[in-house]
């Protein structure tokens, strides 16, 4: 698999460090924060907690840059549609494609625009990706989420049931992408070619793999039932955990720097005499 | 003649990252043709990255390889036609099976190689026969069968397609003795009757004695030795050096001959030892 984004990158740093539950509650914070700025201050301030949670966790920025290359079509197309179809006032340039039909306009305003909302989606997915797949094994995602979210099971929500799902279906990944591989190479033997022609033909010459692919998730998944009902799985109740998650110092503290974070925006939003958007 | 040709074969997985591994290194090897060759050794020796090369499913980091004296990858697009003239049945074939029936199944590998509806129909009969299935299976869904019929369907899906050489890797893994002897005494009998190549990669020791006529032992990505059935089991000491066994039964005739028992060392079946203490036997009572 060719997308560095979602991999694992061990170190042993204070951000590694923290429990999952504080970066969940950061990166839900990081998010308003990121969508409730209006100044340009504010911004500066998002990109340089960025910048200084990758320094901090030490994973090389080149790693991280190469992680968004996924979502840098979406970034162009975003860029795009806001500098040519929102308007403003100041008028930068204007170009007639068909004379008296259909006139291009740029705004100051819609380049602007553009421009923050390709930042918001670099830094949100840089952030997300570096809180919780660079510094974040799944195990422990998942962990905090069954215990951060816990306080729902009394409203009869099965958070572990989701948390266990979670778990398994990420376990079984790198199990299928195997999978996928050899049964590719078994019927690219037999001739199979996945290549070359339409797009009918191609979707139909992935039938052979897609069949024994399910035949062999739902084997596997049955499997793996029985076995965890012969070690007597039967929900989370009464369930205790081998590594229980604790809050340590650094946790709040981070905590209060993300309630910092939290006030800055807003009196930076209020405040600031940067440029409004 | 050799009708395959590996020659200054190198492997790298994950070439220029930290997890880089030498699969193969520096294989020169020459299988030889109208016959059973076996290839043995230990889990990560090289013996599945090896047959992978052979129908172009890898293709090599330096080295070149020759099929029936022609290098693979001369033409990279053309390297489907590899693949018809090198038969692949991979380890646990039965979990590729996809289509509706059985006949559809078997018939995947013909209708890409493009024959025509009589051509394929004769073809299934006769595969089905080799892989010892009944004919009333053909209508059956693949996913109805047992494990053991799976594998023999799948099998059949591989030698419908006539290959020059067929490779198997580890055809009888997970089957009981009786489903052993099956399935690898029919590849053996279809050896005999095509006059295909075929190429086993085994663990067992048992088996490579009984049904190859040669056999290949690799370790750490490179050949350890290669040659006939006989002269590879006779250098038991090389083979309990890279940690394989010789044969159970070659195991006792050699703590027989520790004992003193006048019995030649060079023997590898069961069959054969019967013969030799039956030997033994008689020429002791003649003695007498």
């Amino acid at each position: 698999m060719e997308a560095s984004f979602g991999v694992y990158y061990e170190k042993d740093t204070v951000i590694h460090r923290l429990d999952p539950r504080t970066k969940l509650l950061f990166m839900i914070a990081f998010i308003v924060c990121i969508f409730v700025a209006s100044d340009i201050y504010a911004y500066i301030m998002l990109i340089g907690i960025t910048v200084a949670s990758i320094l901090f966790s030490r994973v090389p920025i080149l790693m991280v840059l190469k992680g968004l290359k996924p979502i840098f079509i979406i970034v162009i197309f975003t860029t795009i549609l806001n500098l040519f179809w929102t308007d403003g006032t100041t008028v930068l340039a204007t170009w007639n494609v068909i004379p008296d039909f259909w006139t291009i306009t740029i705004y100051k305003e819609s380049l602007i625009r553009a421009g923050i909302l390709a930042l918001r989606i670099i830094i949100l997915m840089a952030c997300t990706s570096l809180y919780f797949s660079y510094t974040t094994t799944p195990i422990e995602l998942t962990d905090g989420i069954e215990t951060g979210l816990g306080f729902l099971k009394k409203i009869k929500i099965p958070i572990h049931e989701f948390a266990m799902m979670m778990t398994i279906a990420l376990r079984f990944i790198p199990t299928l992408v195997d999978e996928t591989t050899k049964i590719m190479n078994a019927q690219k033997a037999r001739g199979a070619d996945f290549s070359s022609g339409g797009l009918i033909k191609r979707a139909k010459a992935l039938i052979p793999i897609i069949i024994p692919l399910f035949v062999s998730a739902f084997r596997r998944a049955d499997e793996l039932a029985t076995a965890m009902e012969c070690r007597c799985y039967h929900g989370g109740k009464g369930r205790t955990r081998m590594r229980a998650l604790k809050m340590k110092a650094r946790d709040y503290i981070f905590l209060l720097l993300t309630g910092a974070m939290i006030a800055g925006v807003i009196l930076l939003n209020i405040y600031a005499t940067g440029y409004k958007v | 003649m050799s009708i395959v040709e590996l020659k200054d074969i190198n492997f790298i997985y994950g070439k220029k990252t930290p997890y880089e591994i030498k699969a193969l290194d520096d294989i020169n090897l020459a299988i030889e043709e109208n016959c059973i060759t076996g290839i043995i050794g230990h889990t990560g020796s090289g013996k599945s990255t090896l047959i992978q090369l052979l129908n172009g499913l890898a293709k090599p980091s330096s080295g070149v390889v020759y099929i029936d004296g022609k290098n693979i990858w001369e033409k990279p697009k053309e390297i489907k036609k590899v693949r018809f003239l090198v038969g692949m049945v991979m380890q646990y074939p039965e979990y590729q099976l996809f289509a509706d029936t059985v006949k559809e199944d078997i018939a995947f590998g013909p209708k890409n190689m493009g024959l025509d509806e009589k051509e394929i129909e004769e073809r299934i009969k006769k595969s089905i026969e080799f892989c010892g299935l009944n004919k009333d299976i053909l209508e059956k869904s693949p996913f109805d069968l047992s494990g053991g019929q799976k594998r023999r369907v799948a099998l059949a899906g591989v030698m419908a397609m006539n290959p020059k050489i067929l490779v198997l890797d580890e055809p009888a893994a997970g089957l009981d003795p009786k489903g052993r002897r099956e399935i690898l005494g029919g590849i053996k009998e279809y050896q005999r009757q095509s006059g295909t190549s075929v190429i086993i990669v085994s663990h067992s020791m048992e088996d490579m004695a009984m049904y190859c006529d040669r056999a290949i032992v690799m370790r750490h990505g490179k050949i350890v030795t290669h040659g006939t059935c006989a002269d590879v089991f006779s250098q038991h000491k090389l083979l309990l050096d890279v940690g394989l066994d010789v044969p159970e039964i070659t195991g006792i005739i050699l703590e027989l001959r520790a004992m003193g028992t006048e019995i030649p060392e060079n023997i590898y079946t069961v069959d054969g030892a019967v013969e030799a203490i039956k030997h033994l036997y008689l020429s002791k009572e003649r003695g007498v």
